[in-house]
């Protein structure tokens, strides 16, 4: 009885501290002094947000399910890492013939203090593997506009980059993204700074200075790599080291102007830069590039948003370009010892334009097109003609039925027109997919 | 170079803030209603949702978080009628002020009585709000309880206007309880309404006009050609009444029952329009008390 009467008070004590939190039910009666700051909520607060999506898909293709090998084939300055066996989004083989379970998501969220929110988003994949894609703090306090964040994250960079799969509006990475930045985008570990004035139209700036645990922007191959390809061990030693993190930083800046309440057009420009960025290739005798890369970027993104319900009427384009340049020196050359220190410039571009239009209410249409490689060139530091490579592009539309807001049905069909160093391939690839959602009703980031 | 610096200069002027009045964000144009009839002259208001669109389903877009970054309070309808957006808005606008918990932050649910809690509830449910109806906006004896509240906040911001805050929110409930015989008045007797989604109940109990029915089957479920059956059914053995549809509600599915039924239908917003004052709000009820009255 004793205990029962000291654990109560103690609950109360605890309750009386969440109130000082405001986290309270409301004040009753109101016109309390001050009146109630509270945010009536069904969650509990104490414990995490916590969604889990589901996604999943029946595929087929006119290649014998090699298809979707296929779009990482495209020759270009980051060829050797193409494909290899990358699915989009998670780091697993790319997709079957017949059903395909895509990583399920799970997403936990909550303030830590006045101080702190966290986030942690992981992945299970269909083998039973974990990703940790995301654990983060951002700050609440600061003041003037400033905002920072801490951990493994997305980085700012563009504007696609910051999705998580289930806000794709197809199925696969973007081919710009995918070769120029990585199936996954920009994911890493590092600290982040934003910037919101208070100017009379939105603006934000942002910095971010992360690890550089990069596969194609900014990888480094490191003393593993060496050893694996049987080079020499004092290669290893002399090479494999990359500089000591951070290796990789971004800049980004958006615009918003006034445009009203159905209009809306957002506008940035990003940058990333890598100091220490280093390819080992066996092809066609082993060698070793060092050096430093980079990539620019620039977005716009209009929403036309109609004052009819469940999405009827509503229009979302969005469009970003990529500009990445590899500026690397031969630092091995197994066959030719005299290359070493010769220059490597590698220039790659691409785009993608995509759009939705809600034509029903539930209903939606898009379509996509990208390209990649416009400019694809390899210089190397002599006269002479730089080697060029061909473009790869894809088209691709969907139908999006959404009977209520925590279901995704998709049909999506893609056409990609892929350069693989021997002409032209091109496939047909059909989709059917779901995504689920259960737990906490995240919002919608624009 | 001389004019980009004179542009600046100007720029920068303009982002400091030009009067020591409150800067309010209201998300709809209820909200701003009771936050320009308390505050008068101390604040100045921007609506986040323009009465023509659900404030369900609305994206945390670039420019409210330019408004809510440099608001010095939020005044939402809350009970998670903003969920979708507001939380990733205010969490973006980098204002530590309008946090929820803060002083800056202020939901009208939170200051009265909710009905329609769910012991239980899940989304097999539709899109229901476990915590109570939060749709407050269109009870005219709540929203004066929430100017009340508003006004008491509002005091805490600006001190010095603490009493005429206080004033005006005593002069709108005042001018509730004036009008409000009338309306029941009105509607006494009326063979009732069937709603779209569940977002006029609190107006319909205060004038205690029944509900028969809502054309969702459950709340943000479309309307489904079985559901409509059923409700024609339903609604054929009664005498008709009304059917309520907001302007963004199709109008397809209230047709159908209308004219299977022989009820009367009406279009009326849920919100009054942009910069609405006390007078427009009430204005709102007529329309709804007419509506109600007109299907006897």
């Amino acid at each position: 009885m004793q205990r029962t009467a000291w654990l109560l008070g103690l609950t109360l004590a605890l309750g009386g501290g969440e109130a000082a939190w405001g986290q309270s039910a409301p004040y009753m009666g109101a016109g309390a002094s001050g009146a109630s700051s509270a945010e009536v909520t069904s969650g509990n607060r104490f414990n995490p947000d916590i969604s889990v999506i589901l996604e999943g898909n029946a595929y087929w293709d006119d290649r014998d399910g090699e298809a979707d090998e296929l779009t990482g084939m495209a020759e270009g300055i980051n060829h050797a890492h193409g494909g290899h066996g990358h699915g989009d989004g998670h780091g697993h083989g790319g997709e079957a013939q017949g059903f395909n379970l895509k990583p399920t998501e799970l997403f936990f969220s909550a303030s830590v203090d006045p101080y702190f929110d966290a986030f942690v988003q992981a992945v299970i994949l269909d083998d039973g593997g974990v990703n940790l894609e995301e654990a983060y703090f951002t700050t609440r306090a600061l003041p003037a506009g400033l905002q920072a964040k801490g951990g493994k994250f997305l980085s700012g960079f563009g504007y696609h980059n910051e999705k998580h799969r289930h806000q794709w509006e197809f199925m696969e990475q973007n081919l710009p993204y995918k070769y120029l930045l990585g199936a996954h985008g920009i994911m890493d570990t590092g600290a982040q700074l934003t910037w919101t004035p208070a100017t009379p139209f939105y603006t934000r700036f942002g910095v971010e200075a992360l690890q550089g645990d990069q596969e194609v922007v900014g990888r480094f191959d490191g003393e593993e790599a060496i050893e694996d390809a049987r080079l020499n061990a004092d290669l290893a030693e002399r090479l494999g080291t990359p500089e000591d993190g951070p290796r990789l930083f971004t800049v980004f800046a958006e615009l918003a102007p006034n445009l009203g309440y159905s209009h809306e057009l957002l506008l940035g420009v990003s940058g990333l830069f890598a100091t220490d960025h280093q390819e080992l290739h066996s092809e066609p005798v082993s060698h070793i590039l060092s050096g430093e890369s980079w990539v620019a970027g620039a977005e716009a993104v209009y929403a036309y948003d109609a004052p009819d319900q469940y999405g009827k009427g509503d229009l979302k384009l969005s469009a970003e370009y990529l500009y990445a340049v590899k500026d690397l020196e031969v630092a091995y050359h197994a066959a030719n010892p005299a290359a070493e220190g010769a220059k490597r410039e590698f220039t790659e571009d691409g785009f993608y334009v995509q759009g939705r239009y809600g034509f029903a209410a539930n209903w939606r249409a898009g379509a996509r097109y990208e390209m990649v490689g416009l400019t694809n060139e390899k210089k190397v530091g002599k006269p002479g003609q730089p080697a060029e490579y061909d473009s790869s592009s894809r088209v691709s539309a969907n139908l999006t039925w959404t009977p209520s807001h925590f279901t995704r049905i998709q049909a999506q069909w893609s056409r990609p027109r892929i350069a693989t160093g021997d002409g032209y391939e091109t496939a047909n690839q059909y989709y059917l997919r779901y995504i689920l959602s259960m737990g906490q009703h995240g919002a919608h980031d624009f | 170079m001389k004019r980009l610096l004179f542009s600046l200069a100007l720029l920068l002027a303009m982002a400091a803030p030009a009067v020591a009045e409150v800067r309010v964000a209201a998300t709809t144009t209820s909200m701003a209603m009771l936050a320009r009839t308390v505050g008068g002259e101390q604040v100045s208001v921007t609506t986040l949702a323009p009465p023509d669109r659900d404030a369900h389903y609305l994206q945390a877009k670039p420019s409210m978080i330019r408004v809510l970054r440099r608001a010095d309070l939020v005044l939402a309808v809350g009970g998670e009628l903003e969920v979708g957006w507001l939380p990733a808005a205010v969490d973006n606008a980098a204002n530590p002020a309008i946090q929820p918990g803060r002083e800056g932050y202020f939901e009208a649910a939170a200051q009265v009585e909710l009905t329609g809690k769910y012991q239980r509830a899940d989304r097999a449910m539709g899109d229901v709000h476990p915590s109570g109806d939060p749709h407050v906006n269109l009870d005219p004896v709540r929203m004066a309880s929430v100017a009340e509240a508003l006004a008491a906040r509002l005091g805490e911001l600006d001190r010095a206007h603490r009493e005429a805050f206080r004033q005006r929110a005593e002069e709108l409930g005042s001018a509730v309880q004036r009008r409000l015989p009338g309306w029941k008045e009105q509607v006494a007797d009326a063979p009732g309404v069937v709603a779209f989604h569940k977002d006029i109940n609190y107006l319909m109990q205060r004038l205690e006009v029944p509900i028969h029915g809502y054309l969702e089957p459950k709340p943000g479920i479309p309307p489904s050609a079985s559901h409509l059956s059923s409700l024609i059914r339903k609604l054929k053995d009664g005498e008709p009444g009304v059917i309520i549809r907001h302007p963004y509600h199709p109008r397809g599915p209230v047709r159908k029952v209308a004219e299977a039924t022989g009820w009367d239908t009406a279009s009326l917003p849920l919100d009054p329009a942009l910069g609405a004052t006390a007078e427009d709000y009430f204005g709102l009820i007529d329309d709804y008390v007419s509506a109600i009255a007109g299907a006897r």
